[in-house]
């Protein structure tokens, strides 16, 4: 079968699975809910989308210096910084920092999931667990991610129940989720106390103090970056900022398109755990890690950059509320995209991921009917970008 | 790596010069009997969608049919080649279609000419010499073909003495305005939509619908959102008395629902695409309106699949021309 047969089939699948479009219509109605009245109550959010577009567009155009820069304060702070220019030298870094039979608590990142750093890991011989909920349920039911924020929103309540009976052999009612998020919590407790190795991406990283910051609701990437005896951070160049100030600017516009007024945690992480407690002698690996790695990811991102058009999928901020706005996505999830999805999905495996027929396929899937852009923060012209990959991909230029 | 089915399409637009392969005298059909002028400076461009919509819900009845059934999904991306190999023959089909229909689906056509008069505007129609406007060849990535295509347009138009047109399809009305202008040289022909002309001067109309009725109105993607043109279009709706217009929640103007075709996509996923039509025809229907307004022949075609598969009684979708030519006759 071609790639785009394959493709096609595996999105009238999803298209004509009701449990997705049950699942994803909720969650539609509740993101819409959310987020207008996120940005009632802070109005000011979307002045300052307009500001993140100044500080974005900067940003990307001098990626490349503001990743030098970054690597300088964090080896200043202590931590180790490395630049991966391909994703198998992202992963052979990392690799190598582990080593063999570790146990690796991971936080969500759409950065690992494009370089399939789990499997990597797994592969070499270590037991990584997904602490995030969403990522849990979908390593255990051994399926893909199919959102930026909520990587398991295709999975309704009954099928997560019916999971977590099977994990725990207890019989768990569909209706009771709080015991569904208690069950997890169990699960995964002693996890964060045994591992050997916490791993993270970041939501945005300040060039000037090497500052990473990480959203989170559920506390599992403050445990899982702060037990540990050694942090690992693999962080896509576009996330770069050049200042404190900024970065702090993205993370909440980014919070509140994602439907949080504001979330439970953000952590501010910018070199390893220390103290001076005793005598001011600054000893490293107080309470928290004390080793801190940060993997800087190139993998294409500076080639996009030049493009006239393509490079706006570097200003996506991953709050996922386009996604809520695709009619396509609507009723296929993530099936329409590959490690990413719909129009920025097309335009990242062709740039990143650099699978041109699959490429082809997704981006000949968008309708260009334009909603993800009124959505937007950033004002992605998703339409506009397809339109110019479509080309690249018809005529190779 | 283009889908097959868009690129018969596209050789339908430089072979045929128009997007479904039918003959030119086909499309023009339904201003037979206006008598038209065609050496006017400002024109009414009727353009593919609405000249061939029953070739073109024909065509996609049987893609879907075949889409659907067991012939497997590789057959549709090749349209030309299950054409072929199940005997489908597209001129006989658009033969049949001409000789049993009076051409229906061209009546939103017919009514705008209409309106456009008694609004005192006159327009010229080049009918058989209507140039496709070639935007489907940008859209699918053909840029070099549409730099071709757009050249010769804008020159057929402007050796035909046109100053100014007329548009009604969203899609084309952005390739005249938008892409053609920026992919030729030349001066610029002034482009405006046909619900910018008469939005302008509906007041001067009186404009009484045949009956009290509740409507709701399908913001076409292109319209809204290419083109920008949200407001236009209701205030139209709001100048006729008996109209009560009741918008979708939340999914109204720069929010509406795609339909779910255009741009190809029904070529390449006619199954997918028909449920996307459900699902916009739901949101409609919802409202409890009892007319569906929109102004773009492949949303009409859209949501006509989509109220049908819902078997959804006593719902009608109507273009906006439409409607003001029945407000005019009351």
């Amino acid at each position: 079968m071609s790639v785009f047969t394959e493709y096609k089939k595996e999105l009238m699948d999803a298209a004509h699975n009701e449990r997705i479009r049950l699942a994803l219509s909720r969650a539609i109605d509740s993101y819409r809910g959310n987020t207008n009245s996120a940005l009632e109550r802070f109005p000011h959010t979307i002045k300052m989308a307009e500001e993140v577009r100044e500080i974005k567009a900067k940003a990307i155009s001098e990626m490349e210096k503001l990743t030098q820069q970054a690597c300088e304060a964090i080896e200043f702070n202590k931590g180790k910084a490395h630049i991966a220019k391909t994703a198998a030298e992202a992963l052979k870094i990392i690799g190598e920092l582990v080593g063999k039979d570790k146990l690796i608590v991971k936080g969500k990142s759409l950065t690992s999931e494009e370089i399939e750093l789990r499997e990597y890991l797994e592969e070499h011989g270590n037991e990584v667990y997904e602490t995030d909920l969403g990522e849990f349920i979908i390593q255990k039911l051994g399926s893909r991610p199919m959102h930026l924020v909520s990587p398991s929103i295709h999975v309704p309540r009954e099928d997560v129940a019916q999971l977590f009976s099977r994990i725990t052999g207890e019989e768990l009612p569909p209706d009771d989720i709080e015991r569904m998020v208690a069950t997890a919590k169990k699960l995964l407790r002693e996890k964060f106390f045994e591992a050997d190795v916490g791993m993270s991406g970041s939501n945005v990283v300040a060039a000037d103090t090497g500052t990473l910051f990480l959203i989170e609701n559920e506390g599992n990437i403050r445990l899982a970056t702060g037990a540990p005896p050694v942090h690992i951070a693999l962080v896509g160049m576009e996330k770069l900022v050049p200042t404190l100030g900024d970065a702090y600017k993205v993370a909440e516009v980014t919070w509140r398109y994602a439907n949080y007024t504001v979330p439970s945690y953000v952590s501010m992480v910018s070199g390893p755990s220390k103290t001076g407690d005793i005598e001011k002698v600054t000893t490293y690996g107080a309470h928290g890690p004390k080793e801190f790695h940060v993997i800087f990811l190139d993998d294409g991102r500076t080639e996009l950059a030049k493009h006239p058009v393509l490079s706006q999928a570097l200003h996506c901020l991953r709050c996922g509320g386009c996604l809520y706005e695709c009619p396509v996505f609507a009723v296929t999830a993530g099936h329409f995209g590959d490690k990413y999805f719909t129009c920025m999905g097309a335009v990242w495996t062709a740039m990143i991921t650099r699978n041109m027929e699959k490429a082809a396929a997704i981006a000949y899937t968008c309708l260009t009917c334009g909603r993800c852009k009124v959505r937007c923060p950033m004002e992605i012209d998703g339409p506009e970008m397809i339109i110019a990959l479509r080309k690249l991909i018809a005529e190779g230029d | 790596m283009i889908p097959p089915g868009l690129t018969y399409l596209a050789d339908n637009i430089t072979s045929k010069d128009n997007i479904l392969g039918a003959s030119k005298a086909a499309g023009a059909r339904w201003a037979k009997d206006l008598n038209l002028p065609k050496d006017t400076e400002t024109i009414f461009f009727a353009g593919c969608g609405y000249q061939y919509a029953d070739e073109l819900e024909s065509m996609m009845s049987l893609i879907r049919r075949v889409d659907r059934s067991a012939v497997s999904t590789e057959l549709t991306m090749s349209l030309a080649g299950f054409q072929k190999k199940l005997g489908i023959d597209a001129a006989g089909i658009y033969r049949k279609v001409m000789t049993k229909s009076s051409n229906a689906d061209a009546l939103p056509l017919r009514d705008a000419v209409k309106v456009l008069s008694n609004l005192g505007v006159k327009v010229g129609y080049l009918a058989e010499n209507e140039p496709c406007c070639g935007g489907l060849l940008y859209y699918i990535g053909l840029h070099k073909e549409f730099t071709t295509h757009a050249q010769g347009v804008y020159d057929r138009l402007r050796s035909s003495g046109v100053k100014s047109i007329i548009s009604i399809i969203p899609s084309c009305t952005h390739a005249l305005s938008n892409l053609i202008p920026s992919n030729v040289t030349g001066d610029s022909l002034e482009v405006k939509h046909f619900c910018e002309v008469v939005s302008g001067s509906i007041s001067s109309l009186k404009l009484r619908f045949p009956r009290d009725v509740k409507v709701t109105y399908h913001d076409p993607c292109q319209l809204v959102r290419y083109l920008g043109l949200v407001e236009e279009p209701r205030r139209i709706l709001r100048a006729i008395n008996g109209i009560e217009l009741i918008e979708t929640e939340w999914t109204n103007g720069e929010w509406a629902t795609c339909c779910g075709g255009g741009g190809g996509f029904e070529a390449v996923f006619p199954e997918l695409s028909q449920i996307l039509a459900v699902n916009r025809a739901k949101e409609l229907v919802d409202t409890g309106a009892e007319i569906i307004v929109t102004h773009c022949p492949g949303c009409i075609m859209q949501l006509k699949t989509g109220i049908k598969e819902l078997k959804v009684k006593g719902v009608e979708v109507l273009d906006l021309t439409q409607i003001v030519a029945m407000a005019m006759e009351a």
